[in-house]
């Protein structure tokens, strides 16, 4: 069992800023590994992000007695990014308070949040921070959120105006590929419908990204109906949705399935911007579910992937950040379908280890105030640069 | 792009039907219709649009709100400090002693403290109160107290012609004896800082204490002029006396009670002035005049005596308020010792003139002395010469053999050496008596090395020296003849005291000049002789057996006179160098040549030509003959004679010639001739012989006989009546 747990060799590198770990979710007692893994800190944050098959009620619980001066955040996964891709295990990351601190905040009803109280609490809580203190000059938001919530989008809106010019990365909970119930957990407590962001003040240099492979065609459908609180669209082009879908895209609307959404995705384009609406399933009644947002009226342009492959695309985006000490990373769950289908799934997952990648794959991912979906976010940390 | 919104194997009318619910949707969406449904979509659509501005906006709001942040805390700090500033300002004017207030630029009251009002009745103090009505209220008050010429009006005018000025300080006067000092200072702004200080006590206690002191200083004024050993008597400008010490009674010998506050200065004068009488030239009408004088009077002194013993100095001087002093000063101790000094000092200068004189008729006895010393010296030498000549003469007539020659040739000799000696002697007595007057010229140096050389060459070559002396065509300015002397006694020891070698003069250019050197190969000097041979009959021991050491002793002297210095470089055992420098002649000196004859017939103002064929009476009588400063011409017969004249074109003022003469021609022949081409010169004939006949002879030719051996007197006699 313990040759299962591993942690990164980061702790040998003299830039080391951050440590983290991944245990098997079947270990029976996670945490315990997972400190050990870490150390007794202290830390700043703990995350720890847990494939369904853990049990994540008890793993946010032992959290609070493993590390009861830290604060804590958690999701489930729909898969994890730890040395690569990876699935089945708990992935645990520490900011040691040397270098970092940390406030966090819990969203329950993320359906029906106040975005007046969710300010004023954010505000408050970043406040607490003392910034500007002790060297602590960079700072980002990290969001993360109910997947199946449909309200992410609002979420990130109100906390991106919460924290102003201070930037927000996030990432939806999600619950492997089948879509039923994502959790996340806060010092102690999980909640399903909710959120926890955590409000993060380092000596460390810090830079978001969000980066995605997609190119729009000449491919255009128009939504004619919809339910756009459930991001169901019925009709494309005044046919059932699905079918119209699988028409534009050349394939068999009897065989759509979330590779073909990952490969063939939707863009809506904002102001002359594209923005991916990743199809989640086809419902029985032949209407699309999506990840994020739709409304009827709005013009879908099919995407594709770009002509350069996904794996030399990511080590590009990587590569173009510098040499960071680590990168926490929101990965869609469409993007690791779509390099699987594309026989890339080794050379992204290699990518991803070389560039210290860790962290999930999501159902969604924020950046500032935007929810978006086939992307990578996430934020680089750099070694400080002061004593 | 294409375009595939419908299907193309629909029906057109399904196709009609799909595209008007496509139109319909987009124009919904366009329109916003279904907000309520499509709110999630409109958030997205928001944030994507806004993002950047939303983030931007929110930047700079977060911006703004810290600037306000910090001015606010800032305006609270300068807030605070401005109450603090402002309570701490009116706490410390509160806690003044004295009266405090401050008018801003505009002149009006800002703020004063209690004490500013205190002691002035009526002030309406209040902030606002203009400086012309707190004036005006001040001037009315009735706590002022205003001088008989002022009103309040007037005040208040004279108060705001000081408020004028930057900084002022002055005092007002109060009622029941109070005293306020105001002063004033404008500050930075422009505005007016107003500070009273009571000074009442101050004034009070200044005010006893002056009294005090005036109290005190009268006193010590008395107690002053009872001290002084002088009488003062002072008078006011009315002339009344105003006040007089004791020792004016004493010094003026009257009562004290002849002294009376308010007496006027006449009476106490008449009464006063018997007894005294004045001294020089003043009188009482001059006292009485000065005391009558309108201002200024200068100050006055004078002296007056009292009794037939005491004089007593009298000094007036006005005062300031027309009043004026009179001091009296006994002076009768002073006046008697400067008369006896006065008595001492005649008796003195009577003594030094006395003395003087005295001393006046030593020295005259002691110069006649002196002069007559050397007077003795130079007759004495004449006259040992004189007896030396004649023998000369004699020996150089003896005839006989050899042998006798001989004898003859050494007494010569020794005759020489006399001769040489009386001669030194002739010359220090002469440089010695002052008596030699210089006769400085310009000559040619060469001419008379040459002649030198020709005198001393035999005597070297005798000695079996190198004798050389090196021509120079210097011309130099000195007297030949004290020239002549030097040269030739340098010359004479340098051969006297090298016992072989050489001897070698030469001229060497300086730059002052020139300075004929004596080198010689003699013992040499030592250092400590060097000063020691100059003196009179100093010889070095052991050398040298015919020198009379008056020979340097000479050089010294007439190179003294001549202010030529002497120079002296010496070598034990190698020899000595002997040096005189000399000043060169002018450039424009002429070329004529100066033979030693034309030296002495310029240089004398008798010029006698003698013509004798025998050397040694030639040379014999020629010294003589300049030394009694007389020019003379010598030839060996009649023909040089009479070439010589020709040749200098000068006449002779006598002739002495030798009957018997070289060739046909007698002495008479030569002067006849001599005659006949230059007029009637006085001569006379000069012969050993003494026949009547011969002398008769003469007498005809009209040139008396002087015979041999030669009367000096005679010689002289003939030679300065000729002169005349």
């Amino acid at each position: 069992m313990k040759d299962h747990v591993r942690s990164l060799p980061w702790r040998e590198g003299t830039d080391q800023v951050l440590t983290a770990a991944k245990v098997p979710a079947d270990h029976p007692l996670p945490m315990e590994a997972i400190k050990a893994a870490l150390g007794p800190g202290p830390f700043a944050l703990v995350l720890l992000f847990a494939s369904p098959a853990a049990d994540f009620a008890a793993l946010t619980a032992a959290s609070g007695v493993a590390y009861p001066s830290a604060e804590i955040i958690a999701c489930t996964t729909a898969g994890e990014i730890f040395d690569g891709y990876s699935d089945g295990t708990i992935v645990a990351i520490g900011l040691p308070a040397e270098d970092f601190a940390c406030a966090t905040q819990l969203i329950e009803n993320v359906d029906n949040i106040d975005s007046e109280e969710l300010i004023a609490r954010i505000v408050h809580a970043r406040a607490s921070l003392g910034l500007g203190h002790g060297g602590f000059d960079h700072e980002f938001g990290m969001l993360l959120v109910d997947g199946l919530s449909l309200a992410e989008d609002r979420v990130a809106a109100t906390l991106a105006a919460a924290m102003g010019e201070v930037p927000l990365v996030g990432g939806s909970a999600g619950d492997g590929t089948v879509f039923e119930q994502t959790w996340v957990g806060r010092n102690g407590v999980a909640r399903r419908m909710a959120g926890v962001v955590a409000l993060i003040a380092t000596r460390c240099p810090v830079q978001v990204f969000s980066l995605d492979n997609m190119v729009p065609t000449d491919r255009r459908m128009v939504v004619t109906s919809a339910d756009p609180d459930r991001r169901i669209v019925r009709t494309i082009n005044a046919e059932p949705a699905a079918a119209e879908y699988a028409r534009l895209v050349g394939k068999d609307p009897e065989q759509l399935n979330p590779l073909i959404f990952a490969a063939h995705p939707v863009v809506v384009r904002v102001w002359g911007k594209h923005h991916v609406r990743s199809i989640q399933r086809v419902t029985e009644a032949g209407e699309l579910v999506f990840f994020s947002a739709i409304d009827e009226g709005l013009v879908l342009t099919v995407a594709s992937a770009s002509e350069i492959d996904m794996a030399t695309h990511l080590d590009g985006e990587l590569s173009a950040l510098g040499a960071p000490a680590a990168i926490l990373g929101f990965d869609c769950l469409l993007r690791r379908l779509d390099a699987a289908e594309r026989q890339q799934i080794r050379a992204v997952s290699e990518c991803l280890a070389r560039h210290r990648v860790v962290g999930f794959s999501t159902y969604g991912e924020q950046i500032g105030p935007i929810h978006v979906n086939q992307t990578m976010t996430g934020v680089a940390v750099y070694p400080p640069t002061g004593p | 792009m294409t375009l595939d919104l419908v299907r193309d194997d629909d029906s057109l009318a399904r196709q009609n039907q799909k595209l008007r619910q496509i139109a319909e949707a987009l124009m919904r969406r366009v329109e916003q219709e279904g907000t309520g449904d499509g709110a999630a979509f409109a958030q997205f659509e928001r944030a994507a649009v806004l993002e950047k501005q939303v983030r931007e906006r929110t930047r700079d709001l977060e911006h703004a709100l810290d600037l306000l942040n910090a001015s606010n805390a800032q305006l609270a700090a300068a807030n605070r400090e401005t109450e603090a500033a402002r309570a701490d300002l009116a706490g410390a004017i509160g806690t003044l002693q004295e009266g405090f207030a401050l008018f801003d630029p505009e002149d009006r009251l800002v703020l004063c403290n209690s004490r500013f009002g205190d002691g002035i009745a009526g002030l309406p103090l209040s902030p606002g109160l203009p400086f012309t009505e707190y004036v005006e209220a001040v001037s009315k008050s009735p706590s002022l107290v205003l001088s008989e010429d002022c009103n309040p009006a007037d005040w208040a005018r004279q108060r705001l012609l000081r408020h004028a000025e930057d900084h002022v300080i002055f005092n007002v006067a109060l009622t029941g004896d109070r005293w306020l000092q105001v002063s004033e200072h404008r500050t930075p702004r422009g505005g007016t800082v107003i500070m009273q200080t009571e000074i009442s006590d101050i004034i009070r206690t200044e005010r006893v204490a002056r009294g005090k002191l005036l109290d005190r200083q009268a006193r010590m004024i008395r107690a002053t002029l009872d001290h002084i050993n002088q009488g003062v008597c002072i008078f006011d400008a009315d002339a009344r006396l105003a006040g007089w010490n004791r020792q004016m009674s004493q010094l003026l010998s009257v009562p004290l009670t002849r002294f009376r506050l308010g007496v006027e200065f006449h009476q106490l004068f008449e009464r006063l002035r018997d007894g005294l009488s004045f001294l020089g030239g003043t009188d009482a009408q001059t006292m009485l005049d000065w005391v009558a004088k309108r201002r200024p009077r200068a100050a006055l002194r004078f002296e007056i005596q009292r009794g037939s013993v005491t004089v007593l100095d009298v000094f007036a001087q006005e005062m300031p308020d027309r009043g004026f002093v009179i001091s009296f000063t006994d002076v009768t101790a002073e006046r008697r010792a400067s008369a006896a000094l006065a008595e001492a000092n005649e008796l003195l200068e009577r003594r030094v003139h006395e003395r003087t004189v005295e001393l006046e008729a030593a020295l005259a006895a002691a110069e006649r002395a002196n002069a007559s010393k050397t007077r003795f010296v130079a007759a004495a030498s004449h006259d040992l010469l004189q007896p030396l000549s004649a023998a000369k003469l004699y020996i150089a007539s003896v005839a006989g053999d050899d042998a006798d020659r001989a004898v003859a040739g050494k007494a010569a000799n020794a005759l020489d050496s006399v001769e040489a000696i009386i001669e030194a002697l002739l010359d220090i007595s002469r440089l010695d008596s002052d008596q030699a007057s210089l006769d400085i010229g310009s000559f040619s140096l060469g001419e008379m090395l040459a002649s030198l050389a020709d005198e001393f060459a035999p005597a070297a070559a005798r000695k079996g020296l190198r004798f050389q002396v090196l021509p120079t065509r210097h011309r130099v300015r000195s007297d030949p003849g004290f020239l002549r002397r030097i040269l030739q006694n340098l010359i004479a020891n340098a051969v006297r005291y090298a016992e072989s070698g050489r001897v070698l003069v030469g001229v060497r250019k300086e730059a002052e000049g020139v300075r004929v050197e004596v080198h010689d190969t003699g013992p040499g000097i030592a250092e400590g002789d060097r000063e020691a041979i100059f003196r009179e009959f100093h010889r070095l021991e052991g050398q040298g057996g015919d020198g009379i050491g008056l020979g340097l002793a000479i050089v010294e002297r007439a190179a003294a006179r001549l202010g030529h210095p002497i120079g002296l470089r010496s070598r034990l055992g190698v020899g000595s160098v002997f040096s005189v420098a000399l000043p060169l002649a002018p450039a424009a000196t002429g070329d004529r040549p100066e033979g030693p004859a034309v030296q002495s017939a310029r240089r004398g103002q008798v010029m006698v030509l003698l013509v004798e064929n025998n050397k040694d009476m030639q040379s014999a009588l020629a010294a003589l003959l300049e030394r009694w400063g007389v020019g003379v011409i010598v030839a060996d017969g009649a023909e040089e004679a009479l070439a010589i004249l020709d040749e200098i074109a000068i006449a002779p003022d006598a002739l002495l010639i030798d009957y018997g003469l070289d060739g046909a021609d007698t002495g008479v022949d030569l002067l006849q001739r001599l005659r006949a081409w230059h007029g009637d010169i006085p001569a006379r004939i000069i012969s050993a012989h003494r026949e009547p006949r011969l002398a008769a002879h003469c007498a005809a030719a009209g040139a008396p006989l002087l015979t041999k051996p030669l009367s000096a007197a005679a010689l002289e006699a003939f030679v300065f009546s000729a002169a005349r």
